[in-house]
């Protein structure tokens, strides 16, 4: 048997999944073909899986990926996904197998719960929620907001400071995830911004920034505030952050 | 003292659910005799008056009579609390079947619930209770005092029986939560 490797058209649909296997070529006497093609025949049960070798197959995905042909996660993934399910279905053929096949349950048959069981139940609490509403209580000592000295700005002023931010932020760029610096990162950040007095929130962040950027920001200047090392006022209706005189 | 008095002072300044032995511990009876003053306070408030008794989240707790909840509700203007009708689904499922992770809850549902479980904890009406001993340690979630208080139960024992609510699926529940 031979094999070949090649590298398959990125992000091709495959009925892998999204995103099909690279192009392992197989050759052996019961088939030749690709990875995928194989994987659909046994599937299928047009190949008898027990006369292919899985061995080399393995060895070229194992060099597909030392040979940096793995670009992409996604077909590396498919690829693997391909080959654990031919592995899993050679290994039961070799099983010696029993006279009589077991029937299978029927899972029909099985209790198998749903949300229909539990109607009766979601009636009655809907029920009871609106007897409920119905009462009334002794309303009990509001709860303490902040355990911080926001230095007389409330936690509403803070929270309407964050939305503002919030409505001008740009759309987040669709690139995939990438690792975001630590939340400390963002705080030496934030400090850095802070040396030169009086700022507003918009005047701290990058120009432009995403909805990410915004939060970490906020983040970081709340546990700034929190570790005595920031403090915020209100100027002008707007929220002003500087770093605090220890 | 008026022993009857004093649990409805009790019962008034208390801003959540008393038990008996609380009272009885501050009043300084029996928590017979608190049970006793209990049930005259009770029959008292039933015959006049806008407030009532009831029983609640393992307490008792004084509230508004059902009638007034028009005009109470035209003074204070309460929030709108209503649940909706998945958020009622996946809280009729941990309720039966507590503790349950996020995956068995999905497992009855056929769809993600993982937000549902996230909006029901943001209201206080469920809670996470530990981890499940299996691989990942997913987090176990049960109902919360909230729950009871805000569905008018004492107990989860006055969650209504489902006899369509088969007793193997009940065992399957525990056993996987053990």
């Amino acid at each position: 048997m031979a094999l070949r490797r090649e590298l398959a058209e990125p992000h091709t649909v495959g009925a892998l999944g999204v995103v099909a296997p690279p192009l392992i070529l197989v050759e052996s006497p019961n088939f030749d073909g690709s990875l995928g093609q194989l994987f659909r025949c046994v599937r299928d049960g047009k190949v008898d899986l027990a006369a292919v070798s899985l061995l080399p197959i393995c060895e070229a995905y194992f060099e597909y990926l030392m040979l940096g042909g793995a670009q992409s996660l996604d077909e590396a993934a498919a690829a693997l996904a391909a080959l654990a399910y031919l592995i899993e279905r050679k290994a039961w053929g070799l099983l010696p197998s029993s006279e009589a096949e077991p029937v299978a349950d029927d899972p029909a048959e099985l209790p198998s719960p749903s949300t229909h069981e539990y109607r009766a139940a979601m009636e009655a609490l809907r029920v009871w929620h609106e007897e409920r509403s119905q009462l009334h209580f002794r309303a009990g000592a509001e709860p303490a907001e902040t355990p911080l000295d926001l230095g007389g700005i409330t936690p509403v002023e803070l929270a309407a400071a964050f939305e503002r931010v919030m409505r001008r932020c740009s759309p987040t760029p669709p690139e995939p995830a990438r690792a975001r610096r630590s939340l400390s990162d963002q705080m030496v950040q934030a400090l850095g911004a802070l040396q030169d007095g009086w700022k507003p929130l918009l005047k701290l962040l990058p120009d432009p920034f995403t909805r990410e950027d915004a939060v970490y920001w906020f983040l970081a200047l709340l546990e700034l505030i929190r570790l005595g090392q920031a403090k915020v006022r209100l100027h002008a209706e707007e929220l002003e952050f500087a770093r605090a005189k220890r | 003292m008026n022993v009857v008095d004093a649990v409805e002072a009790l019962l008034f300044a208390a801003d959540g659910p008393l038990g008996i032995e609380a009272m009885a511990q501050a009043i300084g009876l029996t928590e017979g005799q608190t049970a006793q003053a209990l049930e005259v306070l009770e029959a008292r408030l039933d015959e006049r008056g806008g407030l009532r008794v009831i029983r609640l989240a393992g307490g008792y707790q004084l509230c508004t009579k059902p009638e007034h909840a028009e005009a109470i509700a035209r003074l204070l203007a309460p929030r709108e609390r209503r649940l909706s009708k998945s958020l009622l689904e996946v809280l009729a499922i941990v309720a039966y079947r507590q503790p349950v992770t996020t995956a068995d809850v999905e497992a009855v549902r056929g769809v993600q619930s993982d937000y549902a479980l996230r909006a029901l904890a943001d209201r206080k009406l469920v809670r996470e209770t530990g981890r499940k001993h299996t691989p990942g340690r997913p987090m176990l979630y049960g109902t919360t005092e909230q729950f009871l208080h805000e569905f008018g139960m004492n107990a989860l024992d006055d969650l209504p029986r489902l006899d369509s609510l088969s007793p193997l699926s009940f065992a399957l529940g525990s056993a996987e939560s053990a």
